[in-house]
């Protein structure tokens, strides 16, 4: 029997805050927030990810977001890509259409976690997934911010929604202070 | 079940049983899992004893596909079907993951070396298709030329459903997707063998030897796969290969049939239009450097256009195609760059019409182009179903009329065989013979809420002389020089006394006022002739118009090439600089920089003017 392959699977995270929540968010939350995670799964060299546009890849680091904040390593899978890549559009017509997107139940981190325990059993660290329900349970929902231009953040991807929210919690903490981040979709 | 199925997973990593059925004790004799496929989730009770292969029947049975398609995972493994579950240290409470495989690959392909294993259950193997370590083809499974064109094959059945149908199409699908077809095909050596040897492939390409190139070169070949892939395409490819009996064009020395004829064109949709352009004046270039059938498939197009009025019939698109950059500019249009602006109004028809040619997949039902209005790229160009002869004959003879205006001496010279063929005048005789098809055609079918008052006295006109005459009439400098003196005069008139402009309107029509040298003005293009109300606020754009047409008549002569760009592309630095000086109406925009020739100074002073003169 041939000894099983296995693959390494990584979580990309990435504070697309880039620092400012940690700074900003006790003041303006009232409660010490480390940083709006956006999450990735890496797996045979492609970074996997749920926008609004529904689950895409790219290389590993290829966004425009750039490389990430932080890697974890989530463990290691021997579901092949083949598999994988199945996996991936069954999850893509059910349960993480493009449309299933919602900033707060049901995002990037949602599906990352999805894959994670698929590829490995293993959850993400849970400071990622808690994020939504922190921001949730400080202030009431206000206005959104006025966002960066919609640019593409995934290259070659048009702009989801889930970039366009990201894009307007960051700013949030700049452009906003004093008002909560809470983004009613 | 006495147990909540929860929608998390339970995490396992513990070890720990989440749950305890409350009715059977926790011995170990069965153990109660949670089976996650995308989407849902479901508890099995199975014995503990199970093997994983009987596990896999049961849940075959229950998710109604077979037993090959699945896959289970556990913890990041997979589970192999001579495994038990207790071995793998499945216990109650964990998830196992699930995932059907589509249209598993038939096992009937007789790869012998296919199973190396008896053990290893052969859907294994095959989704290791990358990693099998196991398969003593000599195939390389690497980065095969001809597997990106296969591998689209299996990317699109991932997307199918898992429920297994016995369709042919899926039945195919699935051998093609089968792994070990997948490592056979991607051996390009033997492919090619293949391929070379097959006794129809030896007589074509003794037909037509220079067909053989295309296999050497993997770029080639997967071009020609893609286009291949279009059935249209090769209804065109199909048309145009029928030998045609005009040749007389010095220009093409090739013989080939149809596709030889065309000059290499680039099969991206992003070539700009210049790029075309340079493979356009370059007929005698070396055809063998580039795809013919991406030529061709570049070439369908202008061929389909570029007659002149005796209209080559189909079959000879091919030949007329180095001659005739109208074609350069009927492509440049297919391939979405709607702004192409032929150099006179006729050519602004064709434009349409061509561009209307290529988009529509419909029998008469022109309407249909409009929408598909905006750039579409190639997909667009390759959705022409010439199905219907007639119909391309139609398309051809309105088209023929209308391309002349970009190099109207060729169009001359082709003008001198009106009756070179009998199809030519049978082209002839239908489109006169049809006349609102006619005048549908050339009215550019990006505007179908055309009135029928405008259709009618176009047609008139179109009637009223014989179409080689309008052509030849166009071709005379001094003829052009008149129609631009009369367009300075409208535009004259729509700057002083718009209210007048309805009046002179069916002027307008004849003179090709058409909207937009590109398709992407199609707010302004619904003038609403019979309403003077309109033409107050229409009055500036049409001077944007005339302008338009102006600097293409004159620069009929001038610098084609500069001419055949987009003027969304030739101006598009200055349009990001209006834009960022705040300047928000993209359409407004345009329409200035194109009146004032690229000039972003000029054209801010005519954006700032106010619009109501």
């Amino acid at each position: 029997m041939e000894p099983p392959n296995l693959y390494p699977v990584k979580l990309y995270v990435y504070d697309l805050s880039k620092g400012l929540a940690r700074r900003l968010s006790p003041i303006m939350l009232g409660k010490q927030l480390e940083g709006i995670w956006h999450t990735s799964i890496v797996v045979h060299k492609d970074e996997f990810f749920f926008g609004s546009g529904g689950i895409s890849s790219c290389p590993p680091g290829g966004t425009l977001l750039g490389p990430p904040d932080s890697v974890v390593d989530v463990g290691s899978t021997e579901v092949t890509e083949e598999i994988f890549l199945e996996y991936l559009s069954s999850l893509g017509e059910s349960l993480f259409r493009g449309e299933a997107y919602n900033l707060f139940e049901h995002n990037c981190n949602t599906f990352s976690n999805e894959v994670a325990q698929f590829l490995t059993g293993r959850k993400i660290p849970s400071y990622i997934t808690d994020l939504p329900s922190e921001v949730l349970s400080t202030c009431s929902p206000v206005l959104p911010s006025p966002s960066l231009e919609p640019d593409q953040l995934y290259p070659g991807l048009s702009t989801t929604a889930e970039q366009r929210d990201h894009s307007m919690l960051a700013p949030a903490f700049v452009q906003n202070p004093g008002m909560c981040l809470s983004h009613c979709t | 079940m006495p147990h909540v199925i929860t929608r998390t997973p339970r995490m396992a990593q513990g070890g720990r049983p989440a749950r305890l059925p409350a009715d059977k004790s926790t011995s170990s004799s069965v153990t109660q899992v949670i089976i996650k496929t995308p989407g849902k989730q479901e508890d099995f009770t199975i014995a503990d004893d199970t093997s994983v292969r009987q596990f896999k029947e049961k849940l075959s049975a229950h998710f109604k596909c077979q037993v090959d398609q699945l896959v289970l995972v556990f913890m990041g493994r997979l589970l192999k079907d001579h495994d038990t579950l207790s071995r793998r240290g499945v216990l109650d409470g964990h998830t196992i993951h699930v995932v059907i495989k589509s249209k598993h690959g038939s096992r009937s392909l007789a790869h012998p070396t296919r199973n190396p294993s008896t053990k290893d259950p052969s859907h294994q193997d095959r989704t290791r298709q990358g990693n099998s370590t196991g398969v003593d083809q000599p195939a390389s499974v690497g980065h095969s030329p001809v597997e990106p064109a296969l591998s689209v094959e299996p990317d699109v059945p991932k997307a199918h459903t898992r429920d297994q149908e016995v369709g042919r199409p899926e039945h195919l699908t699935q051998i093609l997707e089968d792994a070990s077809t997948q490592r056979l095909l991607s051996n390009t050596d033997l492919m090619r063998q293949f391929i070379s040897e097959h006794p129809d492939m030896q007589q074509l390409m003794q037909q037509n030897p220079e067909v053989s190139h295309i296999l050497d070169s993997s770029e080639l070949l997967w071009q020609t796969l893609e286009l291949a892939r279009n059935l249209a395409v090769i209804q065109e490819i199909m048309q145009i290969q029928q030998p045609a009996p005009n040749r007389e064009h010095p220009r093409n020395p090739q013989s080939r049939v149809g596709s030889e004829s065309i000059p290499r064109v680039q099969n991206s949709p992003g070539q700009g239009s210049a790029d075309f352009s340079d493979e356009m004046l370059n007929p005698s270039q070396d055809p063998f450097g580039g795809n013919p059938f991406t030529a061709l498939l570049g070439g369908q197009v202008p061929g389909q256009v570029q007659s002149s009025p005796p209209s080559p019939p189909p079959q000879e698109w091919g030949e007329q195609l180095p001659q005739l950059p109208t074609t350069r500019v009927i492509y440049a249009s297919s391939c979405a760059f709607s702004s192409i602006t032929p150099a006179s109004s006729t050519p602004d028809k064709s434009h349409h019409t061509s561009r209307a040619f290529t988009s529509t997949n419909s029998t008469n039902s022109w309407s249909h182009t409009g929408t598909v209005e905006k750039p579409a790229g190639i997909p667009v160009l390759p959705s022409v179903e010439v199905t219907q002869q007639p119909q391309a004959e139609e398309k051809d003879a309105a088209i023929s009329l209308d391309s002349s205006g970009q190099k109207l001496e060729d169009a001359l010279q082709l003008s001198d065989e009106p009756s070179s063929s009998p199809i030519t005048a049978s082209l002839m005789q239908l489109l006169l013979n049809n006349p609102s098809l006619a005048a549908q055609m050339m009215l550019g079918v990006s505007m179908p809420q055309l009135s029928q008052q405008w259709r009618q006295q176009l047609l008139a006109f179109l009637q009223q002389t014989q179409l080689s005459e309008t052509l030849i009439a166009l071709g005379n400098p001094k003829a052009s020089q008149a129609i631009l003196q009369i367009e300075q005069g409208l535009q004259l008139l729509a700057t002083e006394a718009p209210v007048l402009l309805p009046w002179v309107a069916p002027y307008l029509w004849g003179l090709g006022w058409l909207p937009a040298p590109s398709c992407s003005y199609p707010d302004t293009v619904p003038w609403a002739w019979d309403t003077p109300d309109m033409a107050e606020p229409n009055g500036p754009e049409a001077c944007h118009k005339s302008g338009t047409v102006l600097q293409r008549l004159q620069s009929l002569a001038g610098d084609p090439a500069h001419l055949l760009q987009a003027p969304e592309i030739r101006f598009s630095k200055q349009m990001e600089s209006l834009r960022a000086m705040g300047f928000g109406n993209q359409h407004a925009n345009l329409q200035a920089l194109i009146a004032t020739e690229g000039d972003s100074s000029a054209a801010i002073l005519r954006l700032r003017r106010p619009q109501a003169f």
